[in-house]
């Protein structure tokens, strides 16, 4: 079990890694969005790791808030980028 | 939705009665209900279609994940290797289905399987604009939409 | 039994935010990155947070876990159209291997009104 943690672990950190490179190189705002996005998925994923790692439950309600305020993170930029516009049919 | 109602006070009245407050033994509860509820169905010939709508949900869930399975592979292959054979763009897909429930439920389907994804509807509600990532044919991509749509409507009417 | 599905579920989902991940800065444009990155990446999470609840198998660990499970799924198709549509309408270029769009010159930004059918020029 210990041996699976810390081959994801690895893993994780370089999938963070990526995602940080395209948050970093854009070119556009909608890009670095969905990395941020991308980066809110993975950090619930290494709290799930640190979770069994550590045997600690507690850092489950952390994920469960995480994982709605990243949603909520998407909806405003999308707002934002529209600039708000109304569609209203 | 009364006979669902039905179904899990059944559920509860099963757990009560053996006193194992488990959500495994709500499950084996459910189940029995719902058989009970079926069989009350079929000796009184009600047209129950809460019944007939069971088994064509857990179909539909487990015809969707194998979707979402083939899908991901597809994807995470074309990512890994290092040419694209992908061939994208923005197609109309002319929607059958017309109420906002339907068309939300196929929206975001469609947005969850990798490879398409759910751009915008047209104001009149006619066309669904979706982004795919492999549109080597359009016939079969328009037809892979249309079996998804059934099976929505299948379930939501 | 309860450590090799957990391992495999871990290991699986890690691997899918990888593949994510890997999407993220290989594809060309920003509809492809998104195929690649909000479905594999909330999948995968799902996933290792399914693994959590297979590790513990306890009542209030499993509720939670289905919790976090059940937000992703809702979420993450509603995130990814509405960026993807953010995207689009702003202006965002596709890839040049694109090889159509049904969608351009039908959204009128003065009257929000998306149109069904190609809208015939005003001149003619």
């Amino acid at each position: 079990m210990d041996i699976v943690i810390r081959i994801t672990f690895v893993i994780l950190s370089v999938a963070l890694i990526l995602a940080f490179i395209r948050l970093a190189r854009g070119p556009s705002l909608p890009d670095r969005v969905i990395a941020l996005e991308l980066l809110a998925s993975l950090t619930v994923g290494f709290i799930a790791v640190h979770t069994i790692f550590t045997g600690d439950t507690n850092f489950l309600d952390v994920a469960v808030v995480l994982a709605l305020t990243a949603f909520l993170a998407a909806i405003g930029f999308a707002r934002y980028l529209e600039r708000g516009g109304r569609r209203d049919e | 939705m009364i006979a669902f109602l039905w179904n899990l006070l059944l559920a509860l009245a099963w757990v009560a009665l053996t006193g194992d407050f488990s959500g495994s033994n709500f499950v084996v509860g459910y189940v029995i209900g719902y058989l009970v509820l079926y069989m009350a169905a079929w000796q009184m010939r009600l047209g129950n279609s809460y019944t007939r709508k069971v088994p064509r949900i857990i179909g539909f869930v487990l015809f969707f994940i194998y979707d979402l399975v083939k899908a991901n592979l597809r994807v995470a292959y074309d990512v890994v290797t290092p040419t694209h054979q992908m061939r994208p763009g923005v197609v109309a897909i002319p929607l059958t289905v017309d109420r906002d429930a339907e068309i939300t439920v196929l929206a975001n389907l469609i947005s969850v399987t990798p490879g398409t994804l759910s751009l915008d509807v047209s104001s009149d509600r006619k066309v669904l604009y979706i982004h795919a990532m492999y549109i080597d044919s359009e016939q079969e991509l328009e037809d892979s939409i249309k079996a998804l749509e059934r099976r929505v409507m299948d379930i939501l009417r | 039994m309860n450590e090799i599905v957990t391992s495999i579920l871990l290991i699986g989902g890690a691997l899918l935010m990888l593949v994510a991940a890997i999407g993220a800065v290989r594809m060309p444009d920003l509809p492809t990155r998104m195929h690649a990155t909000t479905k594999a990446g909330a999948l995968g999470g799902g996933l290792m947070v399914l693994a959590v609840a297979t590790y513990f198998l306890e009542g209030s660990v499993t509720a939670r876990a289905l919790a976090v499970v059940v937000f992703i799924i809702l979420t993450a198709p509603v995130a990814a159209h509405i960026i993807g549509r953010a995207g689009y309408f702003v202006g965002v270029p596709l890839w040049e291997g694109t090889i159509r769009d049904d969608l351009k010159d039908r959204y009128d930004p003065d009257s929000h009104i998306l149109h069904s059918r190609d809208r015939t020029p005003p001149n003619s």
